[in-house]
């Protein structure tokens, strides 16, 4: 096991790896740029370094400076989270040449499921289902329009590095495919530095449902169950739950395997995602994930099942501690992350919170890095809390998670509670005839 | 620094439980013990702690002046080291006349050896880290009283 581990984070995920290497007891170190200098990751892990100033570029994914800081501190693995370096090949490699391990799957795979059609080559390989569309990058207008016209419109038009919901458009004929064909490839690359782009089959109301799975070194491949993430806002997630309502035992035991079939066919070697859009009973590959998610803990509570615990003894070279037959769900967990955004126009709302009070109880979990008098930093993502709620069934679970956010105080800033409180209400949302548009959609018919 | 600032400090110290406390801002540098100079309490709040001693916070026994000159810091993460290689002279000492872009030391990172160069010109008043040991961003390494 690990001697040392540097979390090369910020925020409640650096905390949440910090928890983790507790219960594993291993010591750890933190990173931090200049505006989180009393953060609380900082506060509770063993030791800390100052990584440079406040801008992320310049400091938590500053690749010399958090390498540097793994060795001047003697480190001997670097847990990267989720967002910043944790796909990043440049540091995947950086690390291991350094004689460090990191933490989470080997850079074969962060350069298969990083370009979304390898992902798919990959996908298909396995035998997953996979929307109807272009196996590789388009090289003309001209084959886009072929392509779309084989493909039966509407069609979306996707950069082939995009990622974060970014990087697509929906296009509806031939027209507007000429008229947006370049304008989106240059967008691809000033976002993504690659303007390579494919063509996919559009889903106008899939559900979006994702499997967690996890492999080791070893050939072992577990499914940990599948969450539901439809409900998002421009393909930001807001509200996630486990296990998937309303699809039948079919498809569940279906998608399940699917999943689990791609890890064993990859030999992917850590904890993971394999997202999918639902629609009726088929479902089809989107893309994987090839790290610790922000939503992880729905899933551990209906299972019990560490994720971050896992994740790092699989990177230790453990044999997979489960066996799928271990792996049973109980319950229903729903999480809502808390942004610091305005709920309704979600302009960021950054500053100091001046009120904080977190609720609690039975089938109450708070995975946050804040607290009174917390300064919520401009520079970073908006992510100050995930409230997640488990329950006996999915109809306690809205209930306690609707007094669960009656509860919870953040005043200071403004944040999407408001928001997802309104949205558990919708008879959409209780009888779970939600798809991926339908936040968008609600909040439109609001106006 | 106003009586107010000073009671507003006194008073987070108090609430986090806080034992010293060390700011620097415009110019000016202030250093509060609650423990009435006894330097060496641990602080009661586990504190970020690098493993190193020489993190430049020595906690001297007090120090009442508040140091002037120009405050060298790390630009990066790495090793400090005070000459090229083991067995040269360093490159500076303190009492040294120093003139801007002069270098001071080496920060060693990645297995790069980075050159720290003077920013004023001066004299080494002060050399807040010990050589082979590390540092951090933003970490002082040399105080320059300018000249």
């Amino acid at each position: 096991m690990f001697s040392k581990i540097l979390v090369a984070n910020r925020g409640e995920i650096a905390l949440r790896v910090i928890r983790a290497c507790r219960e594993l007891d291993i010591p750890t170190v933190a990173v931090y740029s200049e505006a989180d200098r009393n953060a609380l990751h900082v506060r509770f892990a063993d030791e800390a370094v100052c990584v440079g100033p406040a801008t992320a570029t310049l400091s938590y994914l500053n690749i010399p400076n958090v390498i540097s800081a793994a060795e001047i501190t003697d480190a001997d693995a670097i847990h990267p989270g989720y967002g910043f370096l944790s796909e990043n090949i440049a540091f995947a490699e950086a690390v291991g040449a350094h004689g460090m391990v990191f933490v989470g799957p080997d850079t074969r795979h962060l350069a298969t499921f990083g370009d979304k059609l390898s992902a798919k080559e990959a996908a298909r390989k396995a035998g997953v289902p996979l929307l109807a569309g272009t196996a590789s990058a388009l090289k003309s207008e001209d084959e886009a329009a072929v392509t779309a016209k084989q493909i039966g419109y509407p069609v979306l038009l996707k950069a082939a590095f995009g990622g974060g919901g970014k990087g697509m458009r929906v296009v509806h004929s031939e027209t507007e495919l000429r008229k947006l064909y370049d304008v989106t490839s240059a967008e691809a690359l000033a976002s993504f530095g690659n303007g390579a782009m494919f063509l996919e089959k559009f889903l106008p109301t899939p559900r979006h449902i994702e499997v967690q799975v996890a492999g080791d070194h070893h050939g072992n491949a577990i499914h940990v169950g599948e969450r539901d993430c439809s409900l998002q806002r421009r393909h930001q997630k807001l509200i996630e739950e486990a296990p998937a309502p309303g699809i039948s035992k079919d498809l569940r035991t279906r998608i399940r395997e699917a999943a689990v079939q791609l890890v064993r066919s990859t030999g992917y070697n850590s904890v993971g995602t394999c997202e999918f859009l639902v629609e009726g009973d088929e479902f089809f590959f989107l893309e994987v994930n090839p790290r610790i998610q922000v939503e992880h803990p729905v899933s551990e509570q209906v299972t019990g099942i560490d994720l971050v615990q896992l994740q790092i003894r699989i990177a230790a070279g453990e044999k997979m501690p489960y066996q799928q037959k271990d792996v049973r769900t109980k319950g229903h967990s729903i999480e809502v992350r808390v942004n610091a955004e305005d709920p309704w126009n979600f302009m960021p709302s950054p500053g100091r919170i001046t009120g904080y009070h977190a609720p609690g109880g039975p089938g109450i979990r708070v995975d946050s890095a804040v607290h009174d008098q917390a300064m919520v930093q401009p520079f970073y993502d908006s992510l100050v809390a995930k409230l997640i709620v488990t329950a006996k069934d999915r109809e306690t679970a809205i209930r306690r998670m609707g007094w669960a956010i009656d509860e919870f105080v953040v005043e200071g800033i403004k944040t999407t509670l408001p928001l997802q409180r309104a949205l558990i209400d919708e008879p959409e949302f209780r009888d779970f005839r939600f798809h991926t548009k339908f936040v968008d959609e609600w909040l439109e018919k609001r106006k | 620094m106003e009586l107010e600032r000073i009671e507003a400090l006194l008073a987070l110290m108090q609430d986090f439980n806080v034992a010293e406390l060390e700011l620097e801002e415009e110019g000016s540098r202030i250093r509060l013990n609650r423990n009435g100079g006894a330097a060496g309490v641990p602080m009661m709040v586990p504190a970020p702690a690098m493993v190193a001693a020489g993190t430049g916070q020595v906690p001297a026994s007090a120090t009442p002046a508040v140091p002037s000159g120009h405050l060298v810091k790390s630009p990066m993460v790495g090793t400090f080291y005070r000459a090229a290689k083991p067995g040269s002279p360093p490159f500076v000492s303190v009492g040294d006349r120093v003139q801007q872009g002069q270098v001071l030391c080496i920060v060693e990172a990645m297995k790069l050896m980075n050159e720290i160069e003077a920013e004023v010109d001066g004299t080494i008043a002060e050399i807040c880290v010990e050589n082979a040991q590390p540092v951090q961003f933003g970490q002082e390494m040399f105080r320059i009283e300018p000249a």
